[in-house]
């Protein structure tokens, strides 16, 4: 080995413009592949992170007991209050599940929660909002609404709540002002805003209204109930697996995951996978059929040393893997510095290009794996490349070089 | 007596498939151990057919050779090449030097295929070549910054350094002028007989063939004469 690698680099090192035109396009090649890989990495999770990084990834409810309790029994006469919550009856084993829930392989967040639906009423305005029954700790794993509070404090407990700033905003209220709360069962109360958040959803900021899960189970009188637990997971797209486990292993609730809800982003995601998997593809045998047709015509240019080598008793086999070395050579040099490139022209863009407030339009997710991966392809592409000519350098005959000098 | 180191019989090469031509027709020879022998002849004889055959470069289309003790003619391609790197040495009239590699290292390689790694003693060894050869000055030039004189001394450095029995040469001296060519004679006289090498040299010179032991001469594929000077 040690002799055929000496060979090798030497023959690499005597045609210099070759290998350095060589050394370029495969630097090229693997440069756009890990550009583009990260690029379209980064993309993705950027779009995925953007639909669930702050949402449920999985939801736990009950299960739907028939179509009668789509109406609450509470409601007044013609008052017809169809919510996502009250409808259904709340979880009351859900102390158990919470515990099991935590166990389960894959999950980091669980946050049993109380939903309902009331009125915010301030002097003549009356807004709609959701009332969510939480506990800080265990919603911030989801929502991060601790570090998303502009003013006042994420203090639950007793009569305090935290509004979004939407809402604060239309009823002009503030930390420490007093907000009168009417629930679809009619059931009237004061409350004392300890914060405001921002949870960069308009909706949100303007519907949601948090409060600690106690305080919520009196609100709705929904004593040791919850509303539904949600949950998020480590890989978000194990949702539908996991949320296939809970169901199996649990009775009389449903486990809705987010991909059930976000079909047309999955596939858009997909195709968008398997285009830059085509592109992938063709750079590599792009970059092949360069590293194999430079080889080549090495090996016409090197048939006289060939010979010699030959002649002086080296076995054909071991010729052939003079140029096998060649090619991975090139493609181990070409693809460090194709990675080194690729992962600069990332950072370029993410400098170069950003919207108008100046941030980057995503992250670029530079990853380990796939480097690898992009590395080792280009160094097989190189021995595949380099197959035909050491087969060709292994059928020449010594004797034509030395008659022919 | 000698041993002896070669001995071919009814050697028979024939070249081309669909029309063939026969080249050697059923030559038959012996030489011995430390014999200085030189074969001559006119161009297209087969003499270089012959030495290649000799030289386990290329095989016979039929008939029997054995060098060194071994049946050559029915080696495979692989036990061929290995029968070289520990068997023969070469020296070629366009001395085929690996021009990526300077003169000592093109001295070193027969050592360096035979055993795969370089080792201290093998360049302490194949300086002494150069020395020999009387170049050891030149040793870090590159075989392209050699004269051609030059160079083929190095191969004949280089020839030795597996210490063959045998030296086969084609014409050696066919690319060098008179001071060159003596010089180069003198080399290999000199390594016959310090170190007993079997020498079998192809030439068309007419001067270089009356200075060695033995002519073979080829006509047409047939040994015309051989005979001891
Ligand atoms: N590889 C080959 N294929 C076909 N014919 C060949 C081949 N090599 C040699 N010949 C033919 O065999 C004959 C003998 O060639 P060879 O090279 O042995 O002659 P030579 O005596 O060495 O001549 P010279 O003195 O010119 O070197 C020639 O007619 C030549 O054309
Ligand atoms: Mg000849």
């Amino acid at each position: 080995m040690w002799f055929e690698f000496k060979v090798a680099v030497r023959f690499l090192k005597s045609g210099k413009t070759q290998t350095l035109l060589i050394l370029l396009g495969i630097t090229i090649g693997v440069m756009v592949q890990v550009f583009l890989g990260s690029l379209i990495q980064g993309l993705q999770k950027s779009l995925v992170n953007q639909t669930v990084g702050n949402a449920p990834h999985i939801t736990i409810i009950p299960q739907e007991k028939g179509p009668e309790n789509l109406i609450s029994p509470r409601g007044e006469e013609g008052f017809r209050i169809i919510t996502f919550d009250s409808n259904r009856g709340g979880i009351g084993r859900w102390r158990s599940l919470e515990e099991y829930l935590k166990k389960v392989d894959g999950i980091k967040a669980v946050s049993p929660t109380i939903d309902g639906s009331a009125f915010a009423l301030r002097g003549q305005k009356s807004l709609s909002v959701i009332i969510r029954g939480v506990d800080i700790n265990a919603a911030d794993q989801i929502y991060d609404i601790s570090d998303r509070i502009e003013a006042g404090d994420p203090t639950l407990g007793g009569n305090n709540i935290l509004i979004g700033n939407e809402l604060a905003k239309e009823l002009n209220l503030s930390v420490g002002d007093n907000l009168n709360i009417n629930t679809s069962m009619g059931i009237d109360d004061n409350f004392i805003i300890a914060g405001i958040f921002d949870l960069r959803s308009k909706d949100l900021n303007k519907s949601w209204i948090i409060i600690s899960r106690d305080r919520a189970q009196t609100l709705f009188d929904l004593p040791d109930q919850v509303s539904n637990i949600e949950l998020q997971i480590k890989d978000v797209f194990t949702a539908n697996d996991i949320a296939n486990i809970i169901m199996s292993e649990n009775t009389n609730i449903n486990a809705e995951s987010w991909q059930k809800n976000n079909q047309q982003l999955l596939t858009a995601l997909r195709s968008q996978g398997s285009s830059s998997l085509i592109i992938q593809i063709f750079v590599i045998i792009a970059v092949t059929l360069g590293i194999a047709s430079v080889l080549a015509v090495s090996v016409l240019q090197k048939s006289r040393q060939i010979g010699i080598l030959k002649a002086m008793g080296i076995t054909s086999s071991r010729v052939g893997l003079i140029f096998l070395i060649q090619g991975g050579i090139l493609g181990t040099i070409g693809s460090i510095i194709g990675t080194a490139g690729g992962i600069g022209l990332s950072q370029l863009f993410v400098n170069l290009v950003r919207d108008e407030m100046g941030n980057p339009l995503f992250p670029i997710d530079i990853d380990i794996a796939f480097i690898l991966i992009s590395i080792s392809i280009a160094i097989l592409a190189g021995m595949i490349a380099a197959l035909i000519p050491a087969r060709n350098s292994a059928k020449l005959n010594p004797v034509e070089v030395i008659n022919n000098g | 007596m000698a041993r002896i180191i070669v001995d071919t019989n009814k050697l028979v090469k024939v070249y081309g498939k669909d029309i063939k031509n026969e080249v050697l027709h059923g030559i038959s020879l012996k030489i011995e151990e430390g014999e200085f022998v030189s074969i001559i002849g006119p161009s297209g004889s087969g003499k270089s057919t012959l030495l290649n055959i000799l030289a386990a470069l290329d095989r016979p289309t039929s008939g029997r050779v054995n060098v060194n003790g071994q049946e050559i003619d029915k080696m495979d391609d692989k036990q061929l090449a290995l029968f070289r790197n520990s068997n023969m040495g070469f020296v070629f009239q366009f001395h085929h030097l690996l021009p990526e590699f300077t003169a000592l290292e093109n001295v070193m390689i027969p050592n360096w295929i035979a055993k795969g790694s370089p080792s201290d003693e093998v360049k302490q060894r194949a300086i002494k070549l150069l020395d020999l050869v009387g170049l050891k000055e030149y040793e870090d030039n590159l075989a392209t910054q050699l004269s051609g004189g030059q160079k083929q001394r190095v191969a004949i450095a280089r020839s030795l350094m597996n210490n063959p029995p045998i030296l086969f040469a084609d014409e050696p001296t066919g690319n060098l002028d008179t001071e060159s060519t003596d010089k180069v004679y003198k080399l290999l006289r000199n390594i016959n007989k310090e170190l007993g090498t079997t020498f079998i040299i192809v030439t068309h010179d007419k001067d270089i063939a009356n200075r060695t032991d033995r002519v073979i001469e080829i006509v047409d594929g047939n040994i015309k004469r051989d005979f001891f000077i």
